[in-house]
């Protein structure tokens, strides 16, 4: 070769050969390519930045990431002011501050002999979206590492502390009962710290303490593409980066859940959006459940569903049942797996999931919805013809999810869609108070005889409604105060919509009434809801001065205020009906797992 | 390659990679997903289409270079094919990085680039290095044959 043509292409043509060789041997590598037999361990969020930044940048704008928090960490987002602030409740004063070390701290005492009830540190923070709760260390004989949420949050939207026994569906609480104060006092170790970590281990051990360890705080990447060490350490590899191209499922060593057919794919949500039951709970109590997303849910555990039943309960025992409608549909949140399973859309795990409405990596972290999907486009033209949904419904301004995903879902202080997608049929429901249906839950001020008829009169397809004697309040005006707790928060929480259907006066005058209620977490809804719909600024006063959370006779004093002011409601206006529908209360206690 | 063939290749390349920046405008313009959501296959786009374009300029630059610093013939053809070359390989390596590329890197073809460059590395320093010979003018030496 000559000198000049070695010299000018020479270096060229070393780095050829080596580049193919470099290529031909990490081709040649089964380690590279083949189905890891381990993921490895948890590296952490920060790890995946390298590669992944927009991704990173849209899980770190993510409720997901700040689900759990340090506080000893600098960026740790606490709302709660913790400058000295005070809840009294039921003859309990919980008082929120900042101790000289820095950390948030609570403390409680029983009002009637000053007694101590709580005295903690806080050390993690739960959610950052709807409310945050506190965990702090105490050792009530799970050892030095138990954990303790704390039965209070803080409602950023009010601005307020909020005793849990009021976001939960719990009668009031007993004056000076320590026990049902802390009824909410729940252990981290084995709750909590499941589905709001990466990778968590609650480490029981056989003397009953506690060795939990975390694979991230928080809800990491790691929560939904499974461990990442053997990932990380194959793409190390610039060469093997460089034929990701040839591969055309990425790498076995993690999981891409977009990639997933539509049952893994919602599996891996419905690992946390769907409350289970562990298939070896002492297992996953010392190890974790073990779960890898990409495989299936049920090699690890069942989801709850309303014949759910625990091992140790008996065959004809229904304990779940509660946090059901009669018809099977989750009304309560972290149901919403069983509520997509349910779903026709579904289709046995062939159509419709998760994925279809919701992506992780988008703009919008409220809801973490799709561009469009809070659209009927997310229903029109993507599996629906538009030419079959022309007319459709006979409503103008209602959209697909109003009628098919109504609002009958609680939690979090919330009336939240349902994500079990059905057809109304209020007539099917005729006779029957136990439970909402879609139609009657914007069309507040009519029973559902009407909006049995009214779907005729719609070309809708649905039952014709039998003769049920409904006089004397419309079906959410009668929920409201004959219903359960779930029933009657969510009366309130539909007649306080802007959407809903009716006179403004008689909807706060039915809203009055949810004031008196037993529940806490039901007046709530009265009171957020009168608070939404007043416009003069007398109603306004008086709202103010009303607490949800106080003793009876100042709240009662306030609702007789306003019922002077406002009027009585269509229901407390006959008293025979109401108390025959206070009667027919089914006063529950319904545990929510959130 | 010939003087004036080099400097029309260069001119050709350097039309070539600053059509393909309109083009790429166009993809903007247009908002096409492939192009407009795929923000690595932008970058590597952007990165050919400026590389390409300004290499083929170094082109024309050393087409000039060579004449004024009289290289010897031989030494300059293969320079001109080298340079022109290696130009072309490192606007297509990234170009073709960005068109078929993985999740977090550029695909395969981005391992021409380097190839390109140093073809084009070396050309340069060999015009640098080279001195016309017997220490006659530039314009006697680049009619000498090495």
């Amino acid at each position: 070769m000559r000198r000049d043509t070695a010299l000018l292409f020479g270096p060229a043509l070393v780095w050829t050969v080596a580049a193919v060789v470099g290529v031909a041997a990490t081709l040649a590598d089964e380690d590279a390519w083949s189905a890891a037999t381990s993921r490895g361990g948890v590296v952490g969020s920060a790890d995946c930045r390298r590669c992944h930044p927009e991704q990173h940048a849209s899980w770190h704008e993510s409720y997901h990431r700040t689900m759990t928090q340090s506080v000893g960490t600098g960026d740790a987002i606490i709302l709660a002011p913790f400058s000295g602030e005070t809840l009294r409740v039921a003859g309990f004063v919980a008082t929120f501050s900042t101790a000289t070390s820095g950390s948030p701290h609570v403390s409680v005492v029983r009002e009637s002999d000053a007694q101590d009830v709580l005295d903690a540190d806080v050390e993690l923070t739960v959610g950052t979206h709807r409310y945050q709760q506190y965990v702090a260390r105490i050792d009530r004989g799970g050892g030095s590492l138990e954990r303790w949420r704390l039965p209070f949050a803080w409602h950023p939207q009010a601005q307020r502390w909020i005793h849990l026994g009021g976001a939960f569906l719990f009668p009031d609480l007993a004056e000076g009962d320590t026990q049902a104060y802390l009824r909410h006092f729940s252990r981290w170790n084995d709750n909590c710290v499941f589905c709001h970590n990466t990778e968590p281990v609650p480490g029981l051990r056989e003397d009953g303490t506690f060795d939990t360890a975390l694979g991230e705080v928080g809800i990491g990447c790691e929560a939904c593409h499974g461990p990442a060490e053997a990932h990380l350490a194959r793409q190390s590899n610039p060469l093997r980066r460089l034929l990701a191209p040839l591969s055309d499922h990425g790498d076995p060593a993690i999981t891409h859940p977009g990639r997933l057919e539509p049952d893994r794919h919602s599996e891996v949500c419905g690992r946390c959006h769907g409350q289970r039951i562990g298939k070896d709970l002492a297992k996953v109590l010392a190890h974790g459940d073990g779960f890898i997303p990409g495989t299936p849910l049920e090699e690890v555990s069942r989801p709850i569903l309303a014949e759910g039943r625990l091992a140790s309960d008996p065959p004809t025992a229904r304990p779940f049942a509660p946090r059901f409608w009669p018809d099977g549909t989750p009304r309560l949140s972290a149901y919403e797996y069983q509520g997509l399973l349910l779903s026709p859309c579904y289709d046995e795990g062939q159509g419709m999931s998760c994925g279809s409405c919701h992506t992780m990596h988008g703009a919008e972290p409220s809801m973490q919805l799709r561009a469009g999907a809070d659209t009927d486009a997310a229903c029109v033209g993507s599996c629906h013809a538009v030419a079959s949904m022309d007319g459709h419904g006979g409503h103008d301004t209602v959209g697909c999810q109003d009628c098919h995903m109504p609002r009958v879902t609680y939690g979090l202080l919330q009336g939240l869609i349902s994500h079990r997608i059905t057809s109304p049929d209020p007539g099917a429901l005729t006779g029957r108070d136990d439970m909402p249906d879609a139609c009657t839950q914007c069309h507040v001020d009519q029973t559902r005889a009407w909006a049995s008829a009214a779907m005729g009169s719609l070309g809708l397809q649905g039952t014709a409604a039998e003769p049920y004697p409904e006089s004397g309040g419309s079906r959410v005006e009668r929920d409201l105060v004959g219903g359960d707790p779930v029933q009657r928060a969510l009366a309130a929480h539909a007649l306080a919509r802007p959407e809903a259907v009716g006179s403004q006066a008689r909807r706060m005058q039915a809203l009055v009434d949810a004031l008196e209620d037993d529940y806490p977490a039901v007046r709530w809804f009265g009171h957020r809801g009168l608070l939404v719909l007043a416009r003069d600024e007398a109603t306004r006063a008086l709202l103010l001065r009303y607490d949800f959370m106080a003793d009876a006779a100042d709240r009662l004093e306030a609702v007789d205020e306003l019922r002077a002011t406002l009027g009585h409601s269509v229901v407390s206006s006959q008293p025979e009906l109401w108390q025959r529908l206070l009667g027919q209360r089914d006063d529950v206690a319904i545990a929510i797992g959130e | 390659m010939s003087p004036s063939t080099h400097l029309r290749a260069s001119l050709w390349s350097l039309a070539g990679f600053l059509a393909m920046g309109m083009w790429l405008e166009a993809m903007l313009g247009l908002r096409v997903s492939s192009v407009v959501d795929d923000a690595l296959r932008r970058e590597f786009l952007r990165l050919g289409h400026a590389h390409g374009g300004l290499l083929a300029l170094v082109n024309v630059g050393l087409g000039w270079a060579l004449e004024r610093l009289g290289t010897p013939s031989g030494w300059a053809a293969r320079v001109r094919v080298a340079a022109w070359s290696g130009a072309l390989i490192v606007g297509l390596g990234f170009v073709g990085g960005g068109v078929w590329h993985g999740p977090t890197d550029p695909g395969p073809l981005v391992l021409l680039v380097p190839a390109g460059a140093l073809m084009l590395v070396a050309s340069l320093v060999a015009v640098a290095i080279l001195r016309c010979p017997s220490g006659g003018s530039p314009d006697q030496a680049s009619n000498n044959p090495s």
